[in-house]
């Protein structure tokens, strides 16, 4: 696949080559992948009618992947993977949200500094100290408010609601309501509004 | 980010940053924002240590606001609103847009808050302005903040402390201490 530009695109950029686009799919600019740099096949994927808008960035290392189901739409949170970033069909992310799988920098102060040493000299000045990183896993129907932030290794079950600015430390059980910093559980969706709208 | 990495003295990829402004060899300031709020008159308002990357940062200082940052700290997207002094030291580590302010921008009572609405409204043409909280902040070597946290003033976070993505800060942090929450507690230490 040749590189591509999107015609609507207001940054000179284009779809890193091994980013697989969905013919449905909708991606409102190319300035997403400034830092993307991941060097597996579908280092991004995006499924049937999935959409990333203004202000979503793929800050994706070289072994990260990200996948976006169908009908997934990001509108503007910040990616920080090294490993993977699984978004559910009909997720729903709103802005300023930021998912990390990883840390990107060492806890150990004088690890840290070294690898601050080395920042300076790289072309895109990005830390690649080799930090764990452990997957974020957003199952389907899902939804995130804005400014929340989804901490390394946790998974959202389906169904399930995160409150603005929430912070996410551990995993959240199918069809429930988390809210706070950090976040806790409000209440369960029951069976009812589970199939229907209020 | 389109600047080489090896050029020796400090550079802003926009242009050439205000006359108090002093970024040491190697520092990198990108975002053609980067000083569009920067009002400071102080000389050497704000000073900036050597093997700094600071990508799309805010430099939010008012007539009175200084600011010294250290060498080889790291800040992506931050929003700095100084109007006193912001103080951080080296090895510092800022997440996506995370906020420090050292004021509350307005006064408390609801009587000085109705005088200060006046005094910056555009009928309030050179009214004094009542005064506002403003208390340093400072951060020493070695913290590392997460993105979409807010460090509030008055605050002094101490040497290797890490602050978890998205707290806000209101109180003093000791050296080495883990905090996170709303507001932010802490919940151990950095082994």
């Amino acid at each position: 696949m040749k590189n591509r530009k999107l015609e609507w695109d207001w940054y000179p950029g284009t779809i890193p080559e091994n980013v697989l686009v969905d013919e449905t799919a909708y991606i409102e600019t190319t300035f997403s992948f400034l830092f993307y740099r991941s060097e597996l096949s579908g280092g991004v994927e995006y499924g049937r009618g999935a959409s990333t808008y203004l202000g979503t960035m793929f800050d994706v290392g070289p072994r990260g992947r990200v996948k976006l189901g169908e009908c997934a739409l990001v509108h503007g949170a910040r990616i920080i993977c090294d490993a993977e970033v699984s978004i559910g069909d009909y997720a729903l992310i709103s802005w300023n949200v930021v998912l990390m799988d990883t840390y990107r920098l060492p806890v150990n102060a004088s690890e840290r500094r070294k690898e601050l040493e080395l920042v300076p000299a790289r072309q895109l000045r990005l830390a690649s100290a080799n930090v764990p990183a452990k997957p974020i896993r957003i199952e389907r129907n899902v939804w995130i408010g804005f400014d929340a932030c989804i901490l390394p290794g946790v998974t959202i079950g389906e169904g399930s609601v995160v409150g603005a600015k929430s912070v996410v430390t551990e995993n959240v059980p199918p069809f429930t309501v988390v809210a706070g910093n950090p976040a806790r559980p409000i209440r369960q969706l029951d069976s009812k509004e589970r199939t229907h709208h209020a | 980010m389109s600047q080489p990495a090896t050029t020796n003295a400090g550079v802003w990829t926009e242009g050439s940053p205000p006359a108090n402004v002093r970024l040491g060899p190697n520092t990198l300031v990108t975002d053609h924002l980067a000083f569009k709020r920067f009002h400071s008159k102080h000389i050497d308002a704000l000073v900036i240590g050597a093997h700094c990357t600071m990508d799309g940062v805010h430099f939010d200082l008012g007539e009175q606001g200084r600011m010294v940052i250290g060498d080889y700290c790291y800040f992506t997207n931050a929003v700095l609103l100084c109007e006193l002094e912001v103080r951080i030291g080296n090895y510092v580590v800022i997440g996506w847009n995370t906020t420090i302010a050292d004021t509350d921008f307005h006064p408390l009572a609801p009587a000085e808050r109705i005088a200060d609405a006046v005094a910056c409204s555009p009928i309030g043409k050179g009214r004094p302005r009542p005064e506002i909280a403003k208390r340093p902040v400072i951060i020493e070597d070695d913290v590392w903040i997460g993105p979409n946290a807010t460090i509030l003033k008055g605050v002094r976070i101490g040497a290797g402390a890490w602050v978890e993505a998205g707290s806000l800060v209101t109180r003093d942090v000791p050296p080495r201490a883990r905090i996170m929450g709303n507001p932010a507690q802490i919940i151990g230490e950095v082994p």
